[in-house]
């Protein structure tokens, strides 16, 4: 169930800061030629919370998305992560910052091994280094510490068996878990979910929904965009609604969802989205 | 978005014509025809200005002939995504099919130990290269790219079999007609002079046949039902496909027109150039590439904006720098445009990292 | 015919093989590790020619020469790399064979002749005594085995022991680096880029190291191609590269013993076709000015053909290769 005591009295409002915000974004603006896809005013997200951003097709939530995580640049705007500046950060910088993202069409490098997977995700390893590379001694302990974080992760997702195994060979649904598996291995503080749904068959959601709840649990902040209203009434804390570029509703799910603003957005853009209330 | 291109077209052709048409007019009205025994570089040094312009008249009219040769790499890269490496030797090809067709010297196949003799009348022999061109890209499509795309080979993959092809067609082509420098044609051209300046006259004709050639892919382009579907694959494959458009059979027209024109190119060339060897369309290649890729790659119209360019800038540069070295002027151009606009001159603003 | 075979089987330790398989180890870390498409490795290797050359004939100490066609490897390779990392599998392509063809035309004219000696390039007797003088072989043909060789100058057992060195040693350092963190981040960047960026790596300065690393290896490969041929531009050009890719793309790219394979297979391949042209196929047939490029031409088919139905070659694993659909 969604835990909204954090965030209980503050207002419904798009862009209403937050008592603790991990996240912050000003006057965010994306531009394609003379298509603006982004125009953000302000955006904040709530530490300890999981945070989902809706919108119907073609809102500019995946630009937003990428926006935030340095994985696009924007034309003007601020924003901080955790006390930093986010402006100028590059993708890479932005996730040794501690904000990590999946992709929407999975990234489960098939050429290397699910384990090898896992190394990949481990931070401060001296032997990426290219000179310290030869020198063996110099990394081979923290190689063995990263296996073992890798492991850990791995058997919480179910996946230990398969860590030898060619990434190739794994199934949709456990790419999805290996590239939020190793995601954790870089310690975020913030894990941000591009359609964490998209593309899973239902017998997964169910566990992939209670791995995202166990991440607020540890202590990490979500933020997900989603098509999926069932997950997002499920376990959002709070919900941001963008529509053409622009932020248009926060607030809980069930009182977003019943917004007439954000019912037009839907209706007008999206005719097939069920807003209707979770029967099950 | 494809009426604002048309506009642009219409106006490059418009303009490519108005020059031809001037020089056309500039040589007959002004020029004397003085018999040249051979191209030798000018005996008085003129002056900076002289030669710059003298420079601007090559640099143009190599820039045209380029973009006949070029168009055909800009035409598949656009319908295909493959870079084909292979396009500078299908260029020399139409100059060497021409030359086995057109010489009175003895000629032969590799592997076939019998001398033949044609020396068909140039227009005959050069007509005859170009259907010949044109069917090796029919069986180029037929057995090799189809069944690669079929088979979803990666475009880069692709890249690397023509590299192959180039290094086949290369070694073939020097197989064939060994090392030295050949002439198409035996007449003695001759050179018209206007001024300080001066035109051969198998240079105007290239340019006049090549531009018509030009004009007439154009038409083909905007006017024609296929042609809107090539330039419809071009734009966004899928759509196409899904509006009903055969694209596999657009795809075998783009390679053997490409493949036709390339060696018309190649003809025009060795016409323009005196002369043609086993690898003057390889040394081109760059050259091609760079012209495409300034136009915009894909951009059938494109190339041609690109090969002016890249002509005028390789011709040019002679003024100002060793003429041993007016390949790589052109070549750094190709980098700096993939630097500031990689998506050419005309091309549409998409990601290119 | 047995002559024939021994000249076949001196291809497969010549210089010029080694100087090939040292190319290709290069290459490896541009495509195999890191799935750059680097086309001008030949201009790296002309870098390392000329670097070494005009140094020696400038009167600097053998180990200097070398250092300085490191650096300008390094140099070039930063040059390269700075704006074309960025670009796109294709238009990379292009644009380091657009780079080494601009630095051939740059060697070979007239411009610079007093440095690199334009067409001709640097003679072989300004800067190859450097390196002859240090030969502990005696100064004359010397037969090991059945193989007849000159024991210090140009094409020499010196030179042959040197350079097949050099590929042991540059072969156990790939070896080490491609199992190592390092590798693994320059493998994943050759499956996906944006998810490696995920994980915090810096790609761009990844890619650059692998780039500069792989054409250090290609200038070394030039000096020792020199050191047994000539240090002249021609024979450096695009072909050459497409040379080194078939090379590495037979033996298998990404793997250690794939560029001596490849390398080795290549060279042998190549002579034998020769050799049995010359014997087997009458004069009227095939003339024996058409035989190099007929063995060319079978070569040109032979990538086309690995290409298609073998991408990782013949040590390569399927998996591990750089060509994504």
């Amino acid at each position: 169930m969604p835990d909204a005591t954090t965030l209980s009295g503050i207002e419904h409002v798009p862009g209403v800061p937050k008592p603790d915000a991990i996240l912050t974004a000003h006057g965010v603006l994306r531009q394609f030629g003379g298509l603006t896809a982004v125009d953000v005013e302000h955006f904040e997200v709530q530490r300890h919370t999981i945070t989902a951003l809706i919108g119907p097709n073609g809102a500019g939530k995946s630009t937003f998305f990428n926006l935030l995580t340095g994985f696009d640049t924007s034309q003007d705007g601020t924003g901080t992560f955790d006390g930093r500046e986010l402006r100028g950060m590059s993708s890479a910088q932005v996730a040794r910052a501690g904000m990590v993202r999946t992709f929407q069409l999975t990234k489960a490098l098939e050429g290397m091994s699910v384990l090898e997977n896992m190394r990949l995700g481990g931070q401060d390893q001296p032997g990426e280094n290219f000179f310290r590379a030869f020198v063996a001694p110099s990394w081979r302990t923290r190689e063995r510490e990263l296996t073992e974080q890798a492991m850990d992760l791995l058997a919480r997702f179910k996946l230990d068996t398969k860590a030898k195994d060619s990434a190739g060979s794994l199934s949709g649904g456990q790419r999805k878990l290996l590239e939020m598996a190793r995601a954790l291995m870089t310690k975020p503080t913030m894990v941000m979910l591009d359609e964490p749904m998209a593309g899973v068959n239902p017998a997964l959601t169910e566990s992939l929904l209670d791995h995202i709840v166990q991440l607020k649990n540890e202590g990490m902040t979500v933020l997900f965009v989603e098509h999926d209203m069932h997950m997002v009434r499920r376990i959002s804390d709070w919900v941001a609604v963008m529509a053409q570029g622009k932020l248009i509703a926060e607030g809980p799910p069930n009182t977003v969802m019943a917004n007439p603003a954000v019912q037009d957005a839907y209706l007008g853009a999206h005719h097939d989205t069920d807003l209707s209330e979770d029967k099950s | 978005m494809i009426s604002r291109l048309d506009k642009r077209f219409v106006r490059a052709a418009i303009l490519l014509l108005v020059l031809c048409a001037g020089f056309v007019v500039a040589s007959l009205v002004m020029g004397s025809p003085a018999a040249a025994a051979e191209v030798a570089p000018l005996v008085t040094t003129p002056s900076t200005g002289t030669l710059l312009v003298q420079q601007i008249i090559n640099g143009l009219a190599f820039g045209v002939l380029l973009a006949l040769a070029s168009v055909g790499l800009s035409l598949i890269y656009g319908t295909t995504g493959v870079s084909n490496f292979a396009h500078g030797e299908q260029v020399a090809l139409g100059a060497v099919l021409c030359y086995f067709f057109a010489t009175t010297e003895p000629v032969t196949i590799p592997l076939i130990p019998v001398e033949m003799s044609f020396g068909w009348p140039l227009p005959l022999a050069a007509a005859a290269a170009i259907i010949l061109a044109g069917g090796t890209g029919w069986l180029q499509d037929k057995f090799l790219w189809n069944p690669l795309r079929k088979r979803r080979v990666a475009v880069l993959q692709q890249m690397i079999v023509s590299i192959g092809l180039s290094l086949a067609l290369l070694n073939l082509l020097q197989w064939w007609i060994g090392g030295e420098r050949l002439r198409v044609t035996n007449t003695i051209g001759t050179r018209y002079t206007f001024g300080d300046f001066y035109i051969d006259r198998q240079t105007i004709i290239s340019v006049i046949i090549a531009t018509i050639a030009l004009v007439a892919v154009s038409l083909f382009l905007l006017k024609t039902r296929r042609g809107r579907a090539t330039r419809a694959i071009s734009d966004n494959p899928a759509l196409a496909s899904a509006s009903g458009i055969r694209v596999d059979g657009i795809i075998r027209l783009v390679w053997v027109m490409a493949m036709a024109l390339a060696a018309l190119g190649g003809i025009l060339l060795a016409l323009y150039e005196n002369g043609f060897s086993y690898d003057s369309g390889g040394r081109l290649l760059l050259l091609m590439f760079a012209a495409v890729t300034l136009g915009g790659l894909g951009q059938a119209f494109g190339a041609l904006v690109g090969s002016i360019v890249i002509g005028l800038v390789t011709e040019v540069s002679t003024v100002f720098i060793n003429p041993d070295m007016k390949y790589a002027a052109a070549l750094a151009i190709l980098i700096v445009v993939l630097l500031v606009r990689p998506q050419g001159i005309l091309g549409k603003s998409e990601r290119v990292g | 015919m047995g002559d024939l075979l021994t000249d076949v089987a001196m291809q497969a330790f010549a210089p010029a093989t080694a100087a090939f398989v040292l190319a290709a180890i290069g290459l490896n870390y541009h495509f195999g590790l890191t799935g750059l498409l680097n086309m001008g490795q030949a201009g790296f290797m002309l870098l390392g020619m000329y670097g070494f050359a005009i140094s020696i004939r400038e009167g600097l100490p053998l180990w200097l020469a070398v250092l300085v066609a490191m650096g300008a490897a390094v140099l070039f390779g930063l040059l390269l790399g700075w704006p074309t990392l960025r670009l796109r599998g294709d238009y990379l392509a292009i644009v380091t064979i657009a780079a080494a063809e601009i630095l051939r035309y740059g060697m070979r004219s007239q411009t610079f002749v007093s440095v690199t000696g334009g067409a001709v390039g640097v003679p072989g007797n300004l800067f190859k005594w450097a390196f002859e003088n240090l030969s502990p072989f005696p100064s004359q043909r010397v037969t090991i085995w059945i193989f007849t060789m000159h024991g210090t100058k140009s094409t020499s057992w010196w030179l042959v022991v040197v350079a097949w060195t050099l590929v042991a040693l540059l072969s156990l350092m790939f070896w080490r680096l491609s199992k190592s963190p390092w590798g693994r981040v320059l493998k994943g960047i050759r499956e996906d880029e944006d998810a490696v960026r995920s994980l915090g790596k810096n790609v761009y300065w990844y890619k650059m190291q692998a780039l500069i690393i792989g054409g250090v290896i290609g200038a070394l490969a030039g000096i020792v191609w020199a050191l047994g041929s000539a240090a002249q531009s021609d024979a450096m050009g695009r072909m050459t590269t497409f040379w080194i890719w078939t090379m590495l793309l037979l033996g298998g790219a990404a793997t250690v013993f794939g560029p001596i394979l490849g390398s080795i297979l290549f060279w042998v391949g190549l002579a034998l076709i020769k050799g049995l042209a010359r014997l087997y196929i009458p004069q009227d047939v095939l003339p024996t000015t058409a035989i190099e490029p007929f063995s060319l031409v079978l070569v040109g088919v032979g990538l086309i053909l690995l290409v298609v139905f073998r991408p990782q070659g013949i040590l390569g694993n399927k998996k591990e290769l750089a060509f994504h659909a």
